[in-house]
């Protein structure tokens, strides 16, 4: 049953790291070697394949260093846009394998933060894993018969997250031709220790639960009281998750009902709250009792400030409205998309970057009303656009704007749970908050 | 007067707690013993028919401790479903959260059994007779229930524990963690190594000899967390064994 054994100092780990560049270098030298005899066509193909080869050994790499750099792949996927798809798919793949930990741990950390052991303090505890979350795990338990759940960190996160993102950001280096790693592997650090603050996770919770208005989203009371910011107690909701919800084999009107209610949050809390659950994982969405939609996990939130969000309804108003490129582009311009430059190269960049992207983003908002039952591969398209850019390897995509690209990116994660409730979704909605903020 | 039990054991605990302030405050050495008395309400006779030196204090307090470990294990509701693992890795947090409040004092008396000769590290061995009792328990309980093997060398798996327990403390009390999670994650690692040892069965395919090395090999591998074993004493040895040719 027994995993393999963590690599703990140091040193072992730059072994691990060593051995990963070396692999890197190999395979990139192969490419390089077979490339020059190859047709064009075919060497599209062969970047792919090594593309996933060295995809596979930054894993390997991080298999052996476990523990948080899951977290960290996790992140990198949802951070780094620019990364090619297969470092995606590959990255993705080694989410929730975080070693669980056993009930001697749990207690300890109980009893180290709230200054009392489980049976002590709730009515009852359930020993047993409920389920994995982020750097922790979640049980069950009671407080005066109410059912809560009570998420714990594994101890002695923070030094282990200053370890592997120095591995990372060498892996990283190696890895990618980018040389402007350094700012997005802190971008990631700093998401990573927001993450593993639980404190910070109940209070965002608490203000989305207190203003984020609508009778049927529900978002579980925080009992600050047995939180801390490595222990987050909070009401267990009782709901399904989207797989099972499915079976349940529910009315068009009911699917419908349900993603309305996920894009009016999202844009309500956008426009109200200017900060959006950035983690739209299935998972994070229980689909409950009187078409009542429960929103857990409030680990992964990110905040815009007004002028961002003055210049993004702008931006996508004047994209519905076909205006012209002019305007269209001093918006991209003044949100940090594109370099002042002279203009034929500001309007190359503009057509051969940024438009296929925002013509595909604008789809679903030019009608007022989007079936994704009838779009039903509309996010993959979505996704692929975002991806295929880095394939015109001139442009440097991590210089975009990383609220902006966040957003799409969240509204992505959105559209294909719509997809999958072959759902009608009313977008009048969003566009009539971006009307009233210009 | 006759004392009952009950109030002797009172007074005891009430002795040892007073040493334990009073060495905090002034040290082992220049702790008194009737200054330990009177902070008991005690009076100077009463203190040496419960310990006739200050020594047995120390004794006393890491029994009293261990007591106190089996009554935190026994509250555990669901302890009879714990593995082997968590059960040994519960013991030993118990200690560690008993020992919080007394952290200076369990320096000194590490400091004590290891830097000079007041305090007999052997002395201190035999307070670990419930310690070693609870550890066979444990494992008694996990034959029964056929998680591991019956494993050989039975005598000596508590004893190995314990040295593992000794050096887990060392590394606690050097532990400048938050909430000591440090401790907890090298516990956590250890326990593994130990549990996959355990499961493989890997004693009962070694000799006597093998043991031996195990159990230096363990210790070795453990003193790279705190205990440094001194260069002086490897001299010594090595004379030791010409002698005996």
């Amino acid at each position: 049953m027994s995993s393999k054994t963590i690599p703990q100092n140091h040193f072992a780990k730059s072994k691990v790291i060593g051995k990963a560049t070396l692999k890197i270098g190999v395979a990139k030298g192969k490419s390089l070697v077979k490339r020059k005899f190859l047709s064009p066509s075919k060497k599209e193909q062969e970047k792919k394949e090594n593309n996933e080869k060295i995809a596979e050994i930054i894993m390997e790499a991080l298999g052996e260093i476990k523990g948080v750099s899951v977290k960290i792949a996790q992140q990198i996927g949802l951070n780094l846009t620019f990364l090619p798809q297969e470092f995606i798919t590959k990255l993705e793949q080694s989410f929730n394998q975080i070693p669980p930990l056993n009930r001697a741990v749990v207690r300890k950390v109980i009893k180290s933060e709230l200054n009392a052991y489980p049976h002590e303090l709730f009515g009852s505890f359930d020993s047993e894993v409920f389920a994995a979350a982020s750097l922790g795990q979640v049980h069950q338990a009671t407080l005066d018969d109410v059912c809560v759940v009570v998420k714990i960190q594994y101890p002695g996160i923070e030094a282990s997250i200053k370890n592997d993102m120095s591995v990372m950001r060498f892996v990283l280096q190696k890895a990618t031709k980018s040389k402007e790693i350094n700012h997005l592997v802190s971008e990631i650090a700093d998401r990573l220790y927001e993450e593993i603050d639980y404190e910070l996770e109940s209070n965002n919770q608490s203000y989305f639960a207190s203003h984020l208005q609508n009778p049927h989203i529900v978002i579980p009371k925080v009992y600050k009281k047995y939180s801390t910011s490595k222990v987050i107690t909070t009401q267990k909701l009782n709901g399904l998750i989207l797989k099972d919800f499915l079976a349940t084999n529910p009315t068009q009107e009911e699917r419908n009902h349900y993603a309305n209610l996920l894009f009016q949050s999202f844009f309500d809390s956008l426009y109200h709250l200017h900060a959006i659950h950035a983690d739209p994982n299935p998972g994070n969405y229980l689909f409950m009792e009187s078409g009542k939609l429960g929103m857990i996990d409030f680990g992964c939130i990110k905040r815009v400030d007004e002028k961002f969000l003055r210049l993004y309804s702008k931006l996508h108003l004047a994209l519905i409205e076909r205006k012209d490129e002019a305007m269209i582009m001093e918006f991209y311009y003044q949100l940090g998309m594109i370099e002042k430059d002279e203009h034929k190269k500001m309007k190359e960049f503009y057509y051969k970057v940024l438009y296929p992207l925002d013509s595909l983003y604008i789809e679903p908002f030019v009608s007022g009303e989007f079936d994704f039952k009838k779009h039903h591969d509309f996010s993959k398209k979505g996704f692929e656009a975002l991806m295929s850019i880095q394939k015109d390897n001139g442009y440097e995509m991590d210089k975009l704007n990383q609220e902006f690209i966040f957003l799409d990116r969240t509204l992505l994660g959105l559209y294909a749970i719509f997809e999958k409730l072959g759902a009608v979704v009313d977008t009048n909605y969003a566009i009539e908050l971006m009307r009233r903020e210009i | 007067m006759k004392v009952s039990k009950k109030t002797k054991q009172k007074t005891k605990i009430k002795l040892i707690e007073s040493a334990v302030e009073v060495i905090i405050e002034k040290g082992y050495k220049s702790a008194s013993m009737r200054e330990i008395a009177k902070r008991a309400g005690v009076s100077d006779p009463t203190i040496y028919n419960y310990f006739p030196t200050k020594e047995q204090i120390l004794y006393a307090y890491i029994e009293l401790k261990h007591t106190e470990a089996l009554k935190m294990l026994k509250e555990i509701e669901d302890f009879e479903t714990y593995s082997l693992r968590e059960q040994l890795q519960s013991l030993i947090e118990a200690e560690l959260e008993l020992y919080l409040a007394d952290r200076e004092f369990i320096q000194e008396i590490f400091d004590l059994a290891f830097y000079s000769s007041s305090v007999k590290l052997e002395e201190l061995y035999h307070t670990k007779e419930l310690f070693t009792d609870m550890i066979k328990e444990m494992f008694a309980l996990s034959i029964e229930a056929g998680e591991i093997e019956p494993q050989p060398f039975e005598e000596f798996v508590p004893l190995l524990f314990w040295d593992y327990f000794i050096a887990v403390v060392a590394y606690w009390l050097k532990d400048d963690s938050q909430s000591f999670s440090n401790t907890t994650r090298f516990v956590d690692y250890s326990m593994e190594i130990i549990e996959s040892v355990i499961k493989a069965n890997l004693l009962s395919k070694i000799s006597d000899f093998g043991l031996f090395l195990f159990k230096t090999h363990i210790l070795s591998k453990i003193s790279k967390f705190g205990m440094k074993p001194s260069k002086f004493d490897s001299v010594k040895r090595r004379f030791m064994e010409v002698l005996d040719e």
